[in-house]
Formats: C-alpha cells, sequence, structure tokens
C-alpha cells in the first residue's frame, strides 16, 4: 500500500499525466531533502521545540483542570458545558490576536497549540474521573484506604483509559495547531517553509516539508501507541478512537488547513 | 422475635446491634430504610440475613463494615462501634466481584494488604495462599477480564480473606452468576469457611441458599426493613447437595417463605 503508493508519486509526474508543479516526483523531493537538510532539520527542530511545549500546556493544563472540574459535580454542572461549547469554536481565530500579543516568534505558536490541544486532554480527563464505577472507590474505603490512597491507586488508575484518549488526541491536535501557527504567520519552522515555497512556486521544497509534517505525525502517533500498549496492557481488546491511521489523518488535516 | 439480646457489649459476640435504625434523607424527603433491627452474631458463626429486594439488607451490612452510619441504635463489632471501615475487624465481600480491572488477579487480592502498608513480596506470597485456598492455582496473573464471573467471585472472596479479619461481611456475592455456578460457589465457601474459623455474615434474597448455607437465619421485611423471624438451622455439617430434598431443609425453608410472604 504505501509501497504503492511511493511509486505513484515517482511515476506520476514522469509520465506528464500531472504537472510537475502539483506533484513533483518523489525523487525530486528527496534530492531537495539532501540538498537543504541544514535548513529543514533547523525547520523541523523548530517545530518540534513548539510542538513539545505546547503538548506541555495542554496536558499539564487540561490534566489538572480536568481532574479538578471532573472530580467536583458543582464545578462539573457548571464548566463542562462551557468547556464543551469552547471546544466547538474554531480556535484558529485567535491566532491573529495571539500574534499582536505575543509577537511572530514561537511564543504565539506554543500558546495557540497549546490551547488547542487543552480542550480534549480537558474534557477526556474530567469525563474519565466522572465516569469511575463507584463501586471501585467503596471497595477501597471498606479496606481503610485513606483519600490519597484512593486518588493514587483507585482515581488514577481507573481514569488512565480515558485520560489517554484525550492525550493522543490533543496530541495531534498540537502538531496541527504549530504547523498551522506557522503556515499563518511566522519566520521559522515547517510550517513556514510550506508557505515560503509555496510562494515562490518551488514545489519540490513546499512538497519536501509536507513529508517531515507526515513523518512528525506517523512518529508521533506510533510513539502514542506504544506508550499505550504499555501502560494499558489491562485493557481488554481495546478500540482505538481514533481510527488505525491517525498519522496520516493529522498529516492531512495540516496540509488541507 | 425470640432472640433475647443480652445487655451490655460482649466480647463473644462478633458483632451485636441495638435498635438500630437508618433513615434515608433523599430527594422525596425522609425514607426509613432499618427500623430497630436487634440481632446478635456468635463468633465463628455463618450467620445469613435473607429479605426480599429493597428491604435494608445491604444498608445494614454497610454499617456493619463501618461504610454507612446509623441514624440511631447501637452496632458493636467484637465490642466496638463501627465509626469508621476497619478492615482488622472486617472484611467486606460485594455484590458485584468489584475487582480492579487494571490488576492482576494476585495483585487484586494483595490490593488490602499494600493499603495497609505490607511488604510486597509477603503480601503477593499471602496472596497467592489465597488464591490456592479459593481453588484459582494457576490463575494468579489473569486480570479480571481474562476470569469467569465465578472465578472473579473466587478472587473477590480471596480478597476479602487477604487480611485475615475475624468477621466477612457478603452482600449477594453469588447474586450474578448462574443457579448452576451459584450451588457451587455456596459449596466452595462453606469448605472455606470450615478452613478459617471466620464469622460470616451473608446477605442473600434466596431461601435456598441461606437455609443451605446458614447456622442461624435472620428474616427481614420489606421496607422499613425488620428482623421478623430468627432461624436456627440445625442441619449437620458438612451440608450436602442431598439435604436439599429432605423434610427438614424444606420446611425450614417453608417457615421463612411463610414469614417473607407475611412480612410483618
Amino acid at each position: 500500500m504505501l509501497a504503492a503508493l511511493l511509486c505513484a508519486w515517482q511515476l506520476l509526474p514522469a509520465t506528464g499525466l500531472v504537472p510537475e508543479l502539483f506533484l513533483p516526483a518523489l525523487s525530486k523531493t528527496l534530492a531537495v531533502l539532501f540538498s537543504d537538510w541544514k535548513i529543514y532539520g533547523v525547520a523541523l527542530l523548530v517545530t518540534l521545540g513548539e510542538v513539545v511545549l505546547a503538548m506541555v500546556i495542554a496536558c499539564g493544563g487540561g490534566i489538572a483542570c480536568g481532574a479538578v472540574v471532573g472530580g467536583f459535580s458543582l464545578l462539573r454542572t457548571i464548566f463542562l458545558p462551557i468547556f464543551s461549547s469552547l471546544y466547538a469554536i474554531p480556535i484558529v481565530i485567535l491566532y491573529p490576536v495571539l500574534t499582536a500579543w505575543l509577537g511572530v516568534g514561537p511564543q504565539s505558536k506554543v500558546v495557540f497549540a497549546g490551547v488547542y490541544a487543552f480542550f480534549p486532554v480537558m474534557l477526556s480527563t474530567a469525563a474519565g474521573i466522572r465516569t469511575i464505577d463507584p463501586q471501585y472507590l467503596l471497595v477501597a474505603r471498606s479496606m481503610g484506604a485513606s483519600l490519597t490512597q484512593q486518588v493514587m491507586r483507585v482515581i488514577i488508575p481507573a481514569a488512565l483509559p480515558t485520560v489517554f484518549t484525550g492525550l493522543r488526541l490533543g496530541g495531534a491536535l498540537a502538531i496541527i495547531g504549530v504547523v498551522v501557527a506557522e503556515m499563518l504567520t511566522a519566520a521559522a519552522g515547517i510550517g513556514y517553509l510550506v508557505t515560503l515555497n509555496r510562494t515562490i512556486l518551488d514545489s519540490p521544497r513546499v512538497f519536501a516539508a509536507l513529508l517531515m509534517i507526515l513523518v512528525l505525525s506517523v512518529a508521533y502517533d506510533m510513539l502514542a501507541r506504544r506508550l499505550e500498549a504499555r501502560l494499558l496492557k489491562w485493557v481488554p481488546q481495546r478500540q482505538s478512537p481514533m481510527g488505525p491511521r491517525t498519522g496520516l489523518n493529522t498529516a492531512t488535516t495540516a496540509t488541507a488547513a | 422475635m425470640e432472640n433475647d439480646v443480652t445487655s451490655g457489649p460482649s466480647r463473644d459476640y462478633a458483632l451485636q446491634t441495638k435498635g438500630l435504625t437508618h433513615i434515608y434523607r433523599g430527594v422525596q424527603g425522609e425514607v426509613q430504610a432499618l427500623s430497630d433491627i436487634n440481632l446478635v452474631v456468635e463468633a465463628g458463626k455463618f450467620v445469613v440475613i435473607v429479605g426480599p429486594s429493597g428491604c435494608g439488607k445491604t444498608s445494614l451490612l454497610m454499617m456493619m463494615a463501618g461504610l454507612r452510619q446509623q441514624t440511631s441504635g447501637e452496632l458493636l463489632c467484637l465490642g466496638r462501634p463501627m465509626d469508621k471501615p476497619d478492615p482488622s475487624r472486617v472484611g467486606v465481600v460485594f455484590q458485584e466481584a468489584s475487582l480492579y480491572p487494571w490488576l492482576t488477579a494476585t495483585e487484586n487480592v494483595a490490593f488490602p494488604l499494600s493499603i495497609r502498608g505490607d511488604d510486597k513480596a509477603a503480601s503477593r506470597q499471602r496472596a497467592r495462599e489465597m488464591l490456592a485456598l479459593v481453588g484459582l492455582n494457576g490463575f494468579e496473573e489473569r486480570f479480571p477480564h481474562e476470569l469467569s464471573g465465578g472465578m472473579k467471585q473466587r478472587v473477590s472472596i480471596a480478597r476479602g480473606l487477604a487480611q485475615d479479619p475475624p468477621v466477612l461481611l457478603m452482600d449477594e456475592p453469588f447474586a450474578a452468576l448462574d443457579e448452576q455456578t451459584r450451588m457451587t460457589m455456596g459449596h466452595e465457601l462453606l469448605r472455606i469457611w470450615s478452613t478459617t474459623s471466620k464469622t460470616v455474615v451473608f446477605i442473600t434474597h434466596s431461601l435456598t441458599e441461606a437455609v443451605y448455607l446458614a447456622d442461624e437465619v435472620y428474616v427481614m421485611s420489606a421496607r422499613p426493613g425488620r428482623l421478623i423471624d430468627h432461624v436456627e438451622v440445625n442441619l449437620p455439617r458438612p451440608r450436602t447437595y442431598e439435604m436439599m430434598a429432605t423434610e427438614q431443609f424444606g420446611m425450614l425453608r417453608e417457615r421463612i417463605w411463610q414469614q417473607i410472604r407475611m412480612g410483618h
């Protein structure tokens, strides 16, 4: 499947069916990556750094807020509807404001992607804590478990599968967020290279950047899967909520955006 | 009520209640769940509490476990009140096996020991012994979703016994099992009980199960739950399945059924 795709990528432009401007051959794209590896390497590091920081913001803030909102029924009834509605807003409208406040440097990208990825993490954490079987806590109390023990030994492991679903989605959104932000307004990063080379109609360089985003997304997805398989080996026949091709979906959404 | 509750706490009684009452304050006002419960459970006995659904049996058990507090009256376990859960006195086996799905069978059984702060290796050793006692050799490293309903309940019993509490409370532990598994599990429970010298308070709504398992049966009325009969089951031990066909078994079962049916 993958091989066929790569073959098509190489052969289609050669036949002249597809103009090279729309789809440069795979070999040309790779050649650019080799000759300009320094530029692309630096851009990848910039993007990667922003993505990691955004993930830290999203995961830290999302888990903390989700735990508080999910754990207390009063806060839940007040905040959960608000957050659920906010999630539906295309947060990209915030980005121009953020660049005005924080400049075109990495800060605006990190904050934007962090906010973007915050919602799924926060909502799934809240859901994970809210849906814990109360019987689990009753059992722990009958054994004389302290509040700390109940949190550490019961609530956290019980909520973990749901939280993890949010973390995976959040991580993917952080990548999308950073790349989109870089494409809109930036002076560095992979997304910036896409926009820059597109304006000068240098398609091999555009596709080289797209290829790197694709690899980044797939690598992230594989990493998340590994981690999940290790941490959640007790979950029976775990169904992935994002389907088997998360990386590709992420990349196509990023390119489309 | 023919049972005479002697005045004053006694250490011979594993459990003793006096005028125990429980009132829920729900959305629709106050609901009296239990009314004036007076009972004694002698140490080492297998006592069954039987009654119709919703009669407050579980409320009573939760109070015995220290998981719920009475509205009025007194409850003593080994001579002391149960104002909070105390696993050194009371172990609880719940209706759903309520195992933690992220822990293996051994880890589930060792869980109460680790809550207590026991040494990890010793806890695991103890857990394995308990699993052997309930007949689960070879299933130590299975996760709950890899076990059948009966096996899960065996793990749950092993977990209740792990801390070696003198009193074991069981809240309809076999209610979710099919009839055959249920009979086998009852028989198994008697075997385990006979090797451990625990006091067992067992809640059920099955009359057959009640007579088959018990030394004594307390019969409860529908809500508000009151004790309406106390039946001594003097069938010999060890109990056998054949006993269920005897006249004596049938008469005991019939007497309890009459009481529940009249419900006063």
